[in-house]
């Protein structure tokens, strides 16, 4: 009997040895700064040491709720998410679909699928940029030669349009990364049960809705999920497209702390603007698995 | 708790970033932009050092992006790294960095007519309760490139004034007939460099930010018409196209350059690529100061930026550090700038020098200097970020005619005194 004891104990020793490291690491790089945010964002100081840390409680929640610029920050960021995202799921459907069928040149079709996932978002923007420009960019290039507007379109400039242009760059960006999670899911729903579906006379559509659907919950799952909190943090691309521009119409909640934090080097404020963001996120989440998984 | 603000991230950034310079702490280091200063850096490096022996001088390069050298210094200044010893900031850091106590005033160190030999306007972004806490590098303000050839063809002289731009634009946009080609082009996107360009409009009609008594005076009327010149312009004049208001200053330059534009209004970095020899405009434009507006011949409306070189406050060797400032801002260094590197001296009296005469180009944008304007930065100190941001903004609701000038004026009037804690 004490053996036995003393060799679980021995196991879970060594267990809790290999594991130690790895905890260690995370809480100092993952935990640590989340509880400095928490204590930064309710305390007031001055970076250049003038000012020690001193508590002062909600005074910047109090401030945030009353700062417009706060709340605009946090309509763009629902707003881009909310327009990108089922954008986004559905092409990443289909193409998940598409890329899982076999036809004659699949690799390729694979790699042109994947290739904007592959660059990397601040390039990404960059070449967008440059074709969305008013006065040589692409877009307008084609649309002022061909004769379908006589004067320049400022995707860019205009409030509304500048947000349409931000989706535009994410949908072109991330629906190859959903397509990816979901055609992995695709693959490991057995053939027979297709079979089966055929042999009992199931049109394509009702093989889609009624057996591809509902066992592609889990991965539609994780694609929205990490999808939506990238989306609830996106920063590279209103940061490099139109600098969240034009006036603020564009300007993410995390380009709004990075503006606090970097160019005002106000940390307690922009600490406050981090936490809120990170219990939106938190909620967000949260929602999409009740939401998912209750329709079990 | 202090340890806190700077972070785990921050830390290592800053340890990286100045490690080398903590190893060897005999020696100084200076930091300074890879590009900005050209081939300068490395001469005035080793003249100094071979005048000075028993001192070496490490050259930390530095992103040319403001923004991300100022990170950088801000992430070593926190933690009170002693390195660099000598850093290049942009003018507008100067009252801020000073507030804080990160940089050493060089007063003892210059002597008084050092500094009386610095452009005063440009100085006076630097003075912080009458303490010099850096000095002139070189200036790069903004000027109004036009396009001589045009102005030749229908016989229009030289713009002087704001009035005289408009009727400009119109005479040649109708003359030339061609639908791709715009009167001014400038930098409206919502930069730093339209609070320059904003700066420019308003004292070019008599009004400044600060009243004579050091109220904020954004929304004086004279304000006001100036800022409503700008938003006509673009909607009743349409001298100017939309796309202005997403346009950095290379934006301009590109479509200026490629001949799309009579008037341009930037800083002079432009001047070379504009000059260069695959340039379509090249010998076809030439510059002159900023406009005003009627009736205001004096004002100062040349918008100024440009680099400082100041002596880290925490730095171990504040002497030697000063005397390398001393030697990379004096009337030899600076005059070798102008001369083969086309930098426009922060000292007056370089101007004057024999070599000079035969720098036209530096000449010329020295004598726009002289009726340059600074942004209020080292009055606002560390406020400065925000104050400049809140009136990038409204200019910005203005321009965008989401709220008339008066309002945007009368918000940002406002919201920078609230910021100043008036």
């Amino acid at each position: 009997m004490s053996r036995t004891m003393s060799l679980e104990r021995r196991t879970a020793l060594t267990g809790i040895g290999f594991v130690t490291p790895t905890i260690l690491i995370i809480a100092l790089i993952l935990i640590y700064p989340i509880i400095q945010s928490v204590v930064l964002s309710f305390g007031q100081s001055s970076i250049d040491g003038s000012q020690p840390y001193q508590f002062v409680g909600l005074k910047h929640y109090a401030a945030l709720m009353g700062d417009g610029r706060f709340w605009n920050a946090l309509g763009v960021t629902f707003t881009f998410t909310a327009l990108s995202i089922p954008l986004e799921l559905g092409l990443g459907i289909g193409l998940a679909l598409l890329m899982n069928e076999s036809f004659k040149g699949k690799g390729l079709a694979r790699l042109a699928v994947l290739f904007p996932w592959a660059l990397p978002t601040a390039l990404n923007t960059l070449i967008w940029r440059w074709m969305y420009n008013s006065d040589y960019g692409l877009f307008n290039g084609i649309a002022l030669q061909s004769g379908l507007v006589d004067r320049p379109i400022n995707f860019l400039g205009d409030e509304i349009l500048a947000m349409g242009s931000m989706v535009v760059v994410a949908v072109w960006k991330t629906s190859s990364f959903m397509a990816l999670i979901i055609l992995a899911g695709l693959q490991s729903i057995p053939r027979d049960l297709f079979e089966a579906g055929r042999m009992d006379g199931m049109s394509k559509w009702q093989e889609f809705t009624q057996i591809t659907l509902p066992l592609l919950k889990g991965p539609i799952l994780v694609a929205l999920i990490i999808r939506s909190m990238d989306a609830l943090r996106t920063f590279e691309l209103p940061f490099n497209l139109t600098d969240g521009g034009p006036v603020n119409a564009t300007e993410s909640l995390s380009l709004y702390a990075y503006k606090v934090i970097f160019d005002f080097l106000d940390f307690n404020f922009g600490a406050a603007v981090v936490v809120v963001q990170f219990l939106v996120i938190f909620a967000m989440s949260l929602i999409y698995v009740f939401a998912l998984q209750n329709k079990d | 708790m202090k340890f806190a603000l700077y972070g785990a991230v921050a830390m290592a950034t800053a340890m990286t970033a100045f490690a080398p310079a903590v190893a060897a702490a005999q020696e100084l280091v200076l930091s300074i932009g890879s590009r900005g200063y050209g081939g300068m850096v490395e001469r005035n490096i080793e003249a100094f050092e071979a005048a000075n022996p028993d001192t070496s001088v490490e050259w930390l390069k530095v992103s040319d992006v403001p923004g991300d050298s100022r990170k950088l210094y801000v992430t070593g200044l926190t933690a009170k790294s002693p390195t660099p010893d000598v850093f290049a900031i942009d003018v507008i850091w100067a009252g801020e960095f000073a507030q804080r106590g990160w940089l050493e005033p060089l007063n003892d160190y210059l002597g008084e007519e050092t500094i009386a030999a610095y452009n005063p306007s440009f100085l006076s972004a630097a003075t912080v309760e009458d303490k010099v806490f850096a000095a002139p590098l070189y200036v790069d303000g903004t000027h109004l490139f036009y396009r001589s050839d045009l102005l030749e063809k229908y016989g229009i002289a030289v713009p002087k004034t704001w009035e005289e731009v408009i009727s400009a634009s119109k005479i040649v946009m109708e003359g030339e007939g061609n639908p791709q080609l715009y009167g001014f082009v400038s930098m409206w996107a919502k930069i730093e460099g339209l609070f320059m360009n904003w700066l420019s409009f308003i004292n070019g009609n008599g009004a400044s930010f600060f009243d004579a008594d050091g109220n904020v005076a954004v929304n004086s009327p004279e304000a006001i018409a100036a800022t409503q010149t700008m938003v006509d312009m673009l909607y009743e004049d349409r001298i100017v196209p939309d796309s202005i208001l997403t346009m950095r200053p290379d934006d301009a330059r590109t479509l200026f350059q490629q001949g799309r534009a009579v008037f341009l209004m930037v800083q002079d970095f432009v001047h070379a690529p504009l000059s260069a020899e695959d340039s379509p405009v090249a010998g076809k434009f030439d510059f002159t100061r900023n406009p005003y507006f009627e009736g205001h011949e004096d004002a100062h409306s040349t918008a100024m930026g440009g680099w400082l070189l100041a002596v880290n406050a925490n730095s171990e060797h504040k002497e030697e550090a000063a005397k390398l400032v001393e030697y990379f801002t004096s009337y030899a260094a600076q005059l070798a700038a102008a001369i083969d590197e086309n930098r426009a001296p922060g000292r007056t009296d370089v101007y004057a020098a024999p070599e000079m005469t035969e720098a036209a180009l530096i000449q010329k944008f020295g004598e726009d200097y002289a009726v340059g304007v600074v942004r209020p930065s080292a009055i606002t100190g560390s406020l400065y970020p925000r104050v400049s941001e809140v009136m990038q903004t409204e200019v910005t609701n203005a321009l965008h005619r989401q709220k008339t000038v008066e309002e945007a004026l009368n918000d940002a009037a406002a919201e920078v005194n609230s910021i100043l804690g008036k």
